[in-house]
């Protein structure tokens, strides 16, 4: 494993309905592939791609829900350390727009005071279905004081601009010291991991 | 909800504690088809921990506890064949008695309220959810039926009181069926005010003669409840232990973060004072002499490799360990550092024992700090949530607040084949993990349980001040009198974040004897002052002072025979709640057991193919990806 081949390492992390395509979104993202069907992802805990904003190495690393949003049991340790959360549904499903509020009071309950969210209409190639107009989703999000995008990780619509333009707001954020640049402590008060308070011989 | 669970898996696990997210894991990580199920809202059973008005709706679930049991179970009958019988599972959960609740601190509903959470000033989140909600503490009693759905007629009602002091007492219960148990067991919520007479006064008016403390009031607490992440179960864990181990093998790790236990503590002579572990704290140490310096240092290198030198113990192996201790030239003070802080023991332990514990301890120091403790930032209550996630990334299926009403048997093979769950679908099975707590008192009837005495205190201050208020500590309190259990005391700070700024989350522990408050009261009298008395007794100031206290006896199923169990059949597998111990050592051995029993010959959670491995560059985005990505898929299907 490379060491600290980066300038800035920060934690995203997908929430949203199940189906509303946030697997694909990472996948188009990272691997540049759409995948047809529920590719099954099992075993891949996070997707990381490191880009260049600006001539500095920014690593994202992209959690994605382990399928555990089906039946709304999320571990509420899956967003302690996020620096951002992209909050995810499909504009073709009314349900899962109706939904976001529950999810909001999960983030508030559980992520850091300090996480961006970004929301995300995904499915936009699927206009003709729409079932959620932009301008509600712009007024809840701006209620929300939240970022909005529309996306569509099948065609690739808005998928860059999405990561890119929160890895640049996370560089922002870092530079306002309101979010520590380290990754031994993702966020000011936090601990180590295991692997970082390592001070003897194991392994 | 919209698609109903599968019906096909390898193994249906019942239960989130930590024994059965280990093994759900496991399972998981060797290609088996899991669902892991929970009947609670969250997760980790009694290993969960829970924010302020988490915790103070989980005491409340346990007040209604009984129309939990009776609801639903007309349906499964009809759904058994002639060839099948059922065992039926949850009871009532009896697993937690005498809840008590002490709140020292005063009430005043309306001050601050301004400083409400940032979601309160989004109308529409204050018109669809009840976290605003619970962020008013004036709304508290609302809050219990708005979580639970449930309107079962308590209510926390408030009887304001001549002389002062204001219970807050939970009426309406004559309706459930815990009555007589809950309201004799006094599970009522006592609240003493402030020693202030005028209710409404502004809190910072007459904070002029204690200058250095901050006041904190009971809806500060409610306000930045979230802040608060309480453990169930105080426990660490040792940096040499089996749980380290694991999570580093499983690569489970990358899901938490840990803090070092900075000071290990003892109480002696009405004084607590910090125990001098590694080579730098003796000689640091300030209360010992040269002379015991030496002493206690030449006892602790003997200690590491005390197998080496049998003829210093030999003949005190039928001794107790503190008997032994006393032939060993250390001071009085000394052998109490050894007996009750280094090797943690009750006194009445052998010398063999005693030893082992005390190497334990060394060997463990200096690995990740000079204590040998890790705490996981966020609580305990994150490590059973950790395994489950790993369960889940490969491919396991999660869902709490599912409930199970009955194990269907084959007759003829003698085999559990399926659960029904309380939508009355059947989910069929090879293997069946349950926790205790969801055994009937039918398959229970013949075992015997101890109790865990538990207490949680918020706190205005460390139990032992120093320059810095961020200490994790650790203090064995010896037993009063012979024969009773010495209790460990755990303080956190706020930066392990499981408690708000300006106050210390304290856990007791001990095996019980008696309920929670007549095991644990007289230690935390020694320990600290109630906050209503410090503005009377100046003496006191020293101590920290209670804001809020809880106490509650939890059941140990733990070291419990599978043969104590009665009808079950030989693929249904019992994990138990948590022990006592300090260590997490019990729930990680009876997984990995578990598991190989099951699985003979399968690699006990074997580490995952790396996530950094799938590295794409920004730049080149040619479809490069689809290579690497068969490259991770034939690791995976190579390590099943």
């Amino acid at each position: 494993m490379s060491m600290e081949d980066y300038d800035f390492l920060f934690k995203i992390v997908l929430i949203g309905n199940a189906g509303v395509g946030k697997t694909c979104l990472v996948r188009r993202f990272t691997q540049g592939l759409f995948p047809p069907g529920q590719g099954a992802t099992i075993g891949v805990d996070f997707m990381i791609k490191t880009v260049e904003i600006n001539g500095e190495k920014v690593k994202l690393q992209i959690w994605d829900t382990a399928g555990q949003e089906r039946f709304r049991s999320i571990t509420q340790s899956y967003y302690r350390s996020a620096n951002a959360l992209i909050l995810t549904y499909d504009i073709t499903c009314e349900e899962s727009f109706r939904c976001l509020p529950e999810w909001l009071r999960e983030i508030e309950q559980y992520a850091s005071n300090k996480v961006i969210t970004v929301l995300v209409g995904n499915k936009i190639d699927l206009a003709e279905r729409r079932e959620v107009s932009q301008q509600r989703a712009e007024e809840f999000s701006e209620a929300q004081d939240m970022y909005y995008l529309e996306t569509s990780a099948k065609e690739s619509d808005n998928v860059e601009k999405l990561f890119l333009d929160l890895a640049c707001r996370l560089i922002s954020e870092a530079r306002q010291n309101t979010l520590v640049n380290n990754v031994s402590s993702p966020l000011p008060g936090e601990g180590k991991s295991i692997s970082y308070l390592t001070c003897c011989n194991f392994n | 909800m919209a698609d109903g669970l599968p019906t096909e898996f390898d193994v249906v696990i019942i239960g989130t504690g930590l024994p059965e997210s280990i093994l759900a894991a496991a399972c998981s990580r060797s290609g088996q088809r899991v669902l892991h199920i929970d009947s609670r809202s969250y997760y980790g059973g009694n290993w969960a921990s829970f924010t302020f008005s988490g915790l103070l709706s989980w005491l409340k679930e346990y007040q209604q506890n009984s129309d939990i049991g009776d609801k639903s179970t007309a349906t499964w009958q009809d759904l058994i064949h002639e060839t099948e019988e059922a065992i039926t599972l949850h009871r009532k959960d009896e697993t937690i008695q005498h809840t008590e609740v002490f709140c020292y601190v005063r009430q005043d509903m309306d001050d601050n309220i301004e400083e409400i959470d940032d979601l309160q000033k989004n109308p529409s989140l204050v018109t669809s959810g009840t976290l605003s909600k619970l962020l008013d503490s004036a709304c508290l009693s609302e809050e219990m039926h708005s979580l639970y759905g449930t309107s079962h007629g308590i209510s926390a009602k408030e009887i304001p009181k001549n002389d002062g002091e204001i219970l807050l007492e939970v009426t309406g219960i004559e309706e459930s069926q815990v009555k007589e148990k809950y309201y004799g067991d006094k599970t009522c919520i006592h609240t003493f005010a402030d020693g202030d007479k005028d209710e409404n006064k502004p809190i910072v008016e007459d904070n002029t003669d204690l200058p250095k403390r901050n006041r904190i009031t009971y809806s500060q607490l409610v306000k930045e409840g979230r802040k608060f992440n309480i453990d169930l179960v105080s426990k660490l864990l040792y940096s040499q232990g089996l749980l380290i181990d694991l999570l580093i093998k499983s690569n489970v790790s990358r899901y938490a973060e840990f803090k070092n236990v900075t000071r290990i503590l003892t109480f002696r002579e009405g004084k607590v004072e910090q125990v001098p572990c590694s080579r730098a704290d003796v000689f640091n140490n300030k209360e010992l002499t040269m002379v015991e310096k030496r002493m206690l240092m030449k006892f602790l290198t003997f200690c590491l490799d005390y197998e080496q030198h049998p003829d210093e113990y030999q003949d005190f192996t039928q001794c107790s360990f503190s008997e032994y201790l006393k032939t060993k030239k250390l001071t009085p003070n000394l052998q109490h550092f050894v007996l009750h802080s280094i090797a943690m023991t009750e006194s009445s332990c052998t010398t063999i024992d005693g030893l082992k514990a005390t190497k334990n301890f060394l060997q463990c120091l200096g690995r990740f700090g000079n204590t040998p403790f890790l705490f996981p930032l966020y609580g305990q209550g994150e490590i059973p949530q950790c395994f489950c996630r790993m369960c889940a990334v490969f491919g396991g299926i999660y869902c709490l607040r599912h409930k199970v009403q009955c194990l269907v048997v084959d007759k003829e093979s003698g085999r559990c084949k399926a659960i029904i769950d309380h939508f009355g679908q059947r989910i069929n099975a090879k293997y069946f993990i349950v926790e205790d707590s969801y055994l009937s008192e039918e398959t229970c009837s013949n075992v015997q349980y101890k109790q865990i005495s538990r207490a949680v205190l918020i706190t205005d201050q460390s139990v032992l001040k120093t320059d810095s208020d961020q200490h994790i500590s650790i203090l064995i309190v010896p037993p009063a009198e012979p024969g009773m259990c010495a209790v460990r005391v755990t303080e956190l700070c706020s930066s392990t974040m499981t408690c708000m700024k300006d106050t210390h989350l304290v856990h007791l522990t001990c095996s019980s004897s008696k309920t929670a408050r007549e095991d644990l009261e007289s230690v935390v009298k020694k320990l600290f002052t109630p906050y209503a008395e410090t503005e009377i007794d100046r003496e006191e100031l020293t101590k920290p002072r209670l804001l809020w206290a809880l106490y509650f006896n939890m059941r140990d199923s733990s070291g419990i025979s599978r043969s104590s169990y009665s009808g079950l059949p030989s693929n249904v597998y019992v994990c138990s709640g948590p022990d006592c111990a300090l260590g997490n050592e019990h729930a990680v051995k009876q997984a990995e057991t578990l598991f190989q029993e099951i699985f003979p010959g399968e690699e006990f959670c074997p580490p995952p193919p790396n996530p950094e491995d799938i590295v794409f560059d920004g730049d080149d985005k040619q479809p490069e990806a689809p290579g690497t990505n068969n490259i991770i898929m034939a690791k995976l299907e190579s390590s099943e």
